[in-house]
């Protein structure tokens, strides 16, 4: 059937309304819609056999009837809308500016007609090419100065906040260099240079000399500074020389030395760099302390020398004028605290004091301080292996050491309260000596040792290096060591004839060992080419004897160090081995932020303590 | 413009957003050897808004651009061969200053969200890319004869001289300045 026709067409009573019926448009009030021609479905009167009643009820006739629409007009009186303009207000950016000096000297070398900067390398020829590859290979490791806390003026820390990398600026000054500073060297630099007051405390051997004549040559360069005064051990005036030789050929370097006339005359010579000595500023006090004498820079190297703050150096050193001030030292710390604070009163006087505990001393400190050790910068320099050798004495000798100490105690307990801390080194030292060699028979058993050690150092054709603090024993084992054909290099040398003695045992295979003594050979000698160290004696403090191995275990080693530590059982020199580890504890202490196990200094009961003995009443200060 | 000095010089411009208080910009000059000449750097700059509203996804190039790059070129005493920035949105300031803006693409920063393309153009800004050596560049496509301009200037300039590097230089300056 045709679903779009007439309702009444369809209404069969037969069939009856479909279900799709109740869902049709009325075809009386809506026209069909235009769709394709209704589908026309056929069933059977057995498929819709539905039963429906049909009523008449009119309905038909209404719906076939128009509707009639009634109109209303509403006027409205609404007003014109508002219209909100936003102006797009463009406020001013505020600007900070900073002006730096290698402007102000580019404009002033402009006017002169000079090229500003100094010309950069030259350039090799640059594909103007995109690249797929990335960019440029680029090293984040850079080192960066820092300005420290103490610069407070926000122009002066952008000044060196902004200065490119040490590496990056070194190389585009086109400052050559000999060798390749290794990177905690520049970092030194970038602390060194930036700072007023600091303290480059590096282990003996990381090249603190080279970092420190570097950052020199930058600021001279930079026109930070243009006179600087170089104050060392009178012994390494001469290494000084050479170093800077070395590492700033182009920088001009005068040695205060000669006679006065002649000192009087270099000292008013305009030469960027003056090296002296300590020993000499006591007799040219007048002249360093003159009132128009000012450097801009005054760089103490060894400055442990001024650790005690009533010595006349010190007292020089801190008198002269100047703007920036840096100590170089090995062991800022070589018996207690107090001699960080002697450093500290050159720098800047009363920044430490005696009232702070160790850990206010390392924190207050840390800001100036940079030290490293070889363990942690250079990991892959060769390691220093420690022996500590006990050593039997022998009968003869035991018995001397013996009735020697037992003698000594006795005289000391006889001395009662008169006994003076004195008396107690003199014994110490005479005990010592008993240890090196008893002097009834000539007996050592650490010669023999020794002797047994340095064959195999000379059959395999290596270098042994030997510290005593005493001449006569160095003497004493160069005549028992003949057949190792030594070298001696202490106080008794002549300071000339010490350079060629270093250079014979560098040159000559046949020379296995030197003997040097504490004092003399403690500091500024590269024996890097040694492969042994021996102790023969230990030195009072842990200190020294760091600078003593460091001469053989510094940069240029080609192999490992040993160092052997010469103990005779049962001696003294055991009980003095205990007070330094001791001191290693305080130094750690200072410089790690770790408390202290026990007091700093010696004091005066624990000298006593030695050969426990009473103490006399009172404290004092060890004195090594 | 300030009174500008004719010394060999590069400048390096970049600004860095603070969720805080906003953009800082920062513009710093730097000889050929890399020493720095002089440094600028603007108080927070912070879009109001209406900006936000009615700038829409112009509102980067307006700020970078317009308003921080132009007033810190413009604050300069020596004028520099070439401006570098390492964000594309300033580029926008080159219609506003005399001298070449090149971007310095950094390929080798690290990718957000692992991705392993950097989007270096904001959608409204066409670029010109070309290389110095191997460092990526380009300039806005409406100022392409910047592109030779930059490279003619640049023929002096050591090789190895790192474009990007500053660029850490002057945001560090930014924070310390902040912080002052």
């Amino acid at each position: 059937m045709n679903f779009w026709e007439p309702r009444d067409t369809y209404a069969d009573p037969a069939i009856g309304p479909t279900p799709a019926d109740a869902f049709s448009p009325a075809p009386d009030v809506l026209p069909p819609p235009e769709i394709s021609p209704p589908e026309v479905i056929s069933y059977s009167a057995a498929e819709l056999a539905v039963p429906c009643d049909i009523y008449p009820l009119g309905m038909q006739a209404a719906l076939q009837r128009a509707p009639r629409f009634k109109v209303r007009t509403a006027v409205l009186n609404a007003a014109a809308p508002k219209v909100v303009s936003i102006p797009i207000s463009r406020a001013p950016v505020k600007v900070r500016s900073f002006l730096f000096p290698a402007l102000t000297e580019a404009l002033l070398a402009k006017e002169r007609g000079q090229q500003q900067p100094p010309p950069p390398p030259k350039p090799q020829p640059k594909p103007a090419t995109p690249s797929s590859e990335g960019g440029q290979a680029r090293d984040t490791r850079r080192v960066r100065m820092r300005p420290p806390r103490d610069i407070v003026k926000l122009e002066d820390r952008l000044m060196y906040l902004l200065e490119p990398p040490v590496e990056t600026w070194l190389a585009r000054e086109s400052l050559s260099f000999p060798f390749q500073p290794f990177p905690y060297q520049l970092e030194g630099i970038a602390f060194l240079y930036p700072r007023t007051m600091a303290v480059l405390a590096d282990e003996m051997g990381l090249g603190k000399t080279m970092q420190a004549i570097t950052s020199v040559r930058l600021l001279l360069h930079s026109r930070e500074v243009s006179s600087v005064l170089l104050v060392c051990p009178k012994p390494l005036v001469s290494n000084w020389k050479r170093e800077f030789a070395l590492w700033a050929p182009e920088v001009p370097v005068v040695v205060i030395e000669g006679d006065q006339a002649k000192r009087r005359f270099q000292w008013l010579l305009p030469a960027p760099v003056k090296i002296a000595n300590y020993e000499l500023l006591q007799r040219d006090q007048e002249l360093v302390l003159a009132p128009d004498r000012h450097f801009d820079l005054v760089v103490l190297d060894e400055s442990q020398r001024i650790k005690n703050r009533g010595s006349t150096t010190s007292q020089i050193v801190r008198s002269i004028s100047r703007n920036r001030s840096w100590a170089l030292t090995g062991t800022p710390v070589e018996n207690c605290a107090e001699d960080l604070i002697g450093i500290f009163e050159f720098l800047s006087p009363g920044y430490l004091g005696n009232h702070m505990t160790p850990r206010q001393l390392g924190d207050a400190a840390s800001e100036h301080v940079l030290r490293r050790t070889k363990d942690k910068v250079l990991t892959d320099m060769p390691p220093r292996l420690f022996r500590d050798v006990e050593i039997d004495l022998g009968p003869e000798q035991r018995e001397s050491y013996r009735l020697a100490e037992e003698e000594g105690v006795l005289r000391l307990t006889e001395m009662g309260d008169s006994a003076t801390i004195q008396h107690v080194f003199e014994l110490v030292l005479r005990l010592k000596q008993i240890a090196n060699f008893d002097p009834a028979t000539g007996e050592s058993a650490k010669l023999d040792r020794l002797k047994a050690d340095l064959e195999e150092v000379a059959a395999s054709g290596r270098k042994a290096i030997v510290f005593s603090q005493w001449v006569w024993t160095l003497q004493r084992l160069a005549k028992e060591l003949v057949a190792f054909n030594p070298l001696e290099y202490h106080g008794k040398i002549p300071p000339k004839k010490r350079d060629g003695i270093i250079e014979e045992f560098r040159n000559n295979p046949n020379r296995h060992v030197m003997l040097i003594s504490y004092g003399a050979g403690g500091v500024g000698l590269n024996l890097q080419f040694s492969q042994y160290v021996f102790l023969f004696d230990r030195w009072w403090n842990p200190a020294i004897e760091d600078q003593a191995i460091n001469r053989a275990h510094r940069i240029g080693a080609a192999g490992a160090v040993t160092v052997s530590r010469f103990l005779a059982v049962g001696t003294i020199e055991q009980r003095i081995d205990e007070i330094l580890r001791e001191k290693r504890e305080l130094f750690e202490t200072i410089f790690s932020g770790t408390e202290p196990g026990r007091k700093l200094g010696l004091t005066q009961e624990e000298v006593f303590g030695l050969f426990k003995l009473k103490c006399p009443t009172g404290p004092i200060k060890f004195a090594a | 413009m300030a009174q500008e000095a004719q010394i060999p010089a590069l400048g390096f411009l970049t600004v860095v957003e603070d969720a805080e208080h906003g953009l800082f910009g920062g513009y710093l000059v730097l000889n050929l050897i890399g020493r720095p000449l002089e440094f600028h750097c603007t108080t927070p700059v912070k879009a109001n808004r209406a900006q936000q509203i009615l700038y829409g996804p112009t509102l980067a190039p307006y700020l970078y651009g317009e308003q921080i790059a132009q007033t810190l070129i413009r604050k300069g005493a020596v004028k520099p061969r070439a401006v570098f920035t390492d964000q594309a949105a300033v580029l926008a300031a080159r219609q506003h200053v005399d001298v070449p803006l090149v971007l310095a693409v950094d390929e080798s920063a690290p990718q957000a969200n692992g991705e392993t393309t950097r989007r270096i153009d904001p959608p409204q800004t066409v670029l010109k890319r070309f290389g110095w050596g191997r460092q990526p560049l380009a300039v806005d496509a409406a100022s392409a004869a910047d592109e030779q301009l930059v490279l003619d200037r640049l023929s002096d300039v050591a090789e190895d001289f790192d474009l990007l590097e500053p660029f850490g230089r002057i945001r560090e300056a930014i924070a310390e300045a902040s912080r002052n």
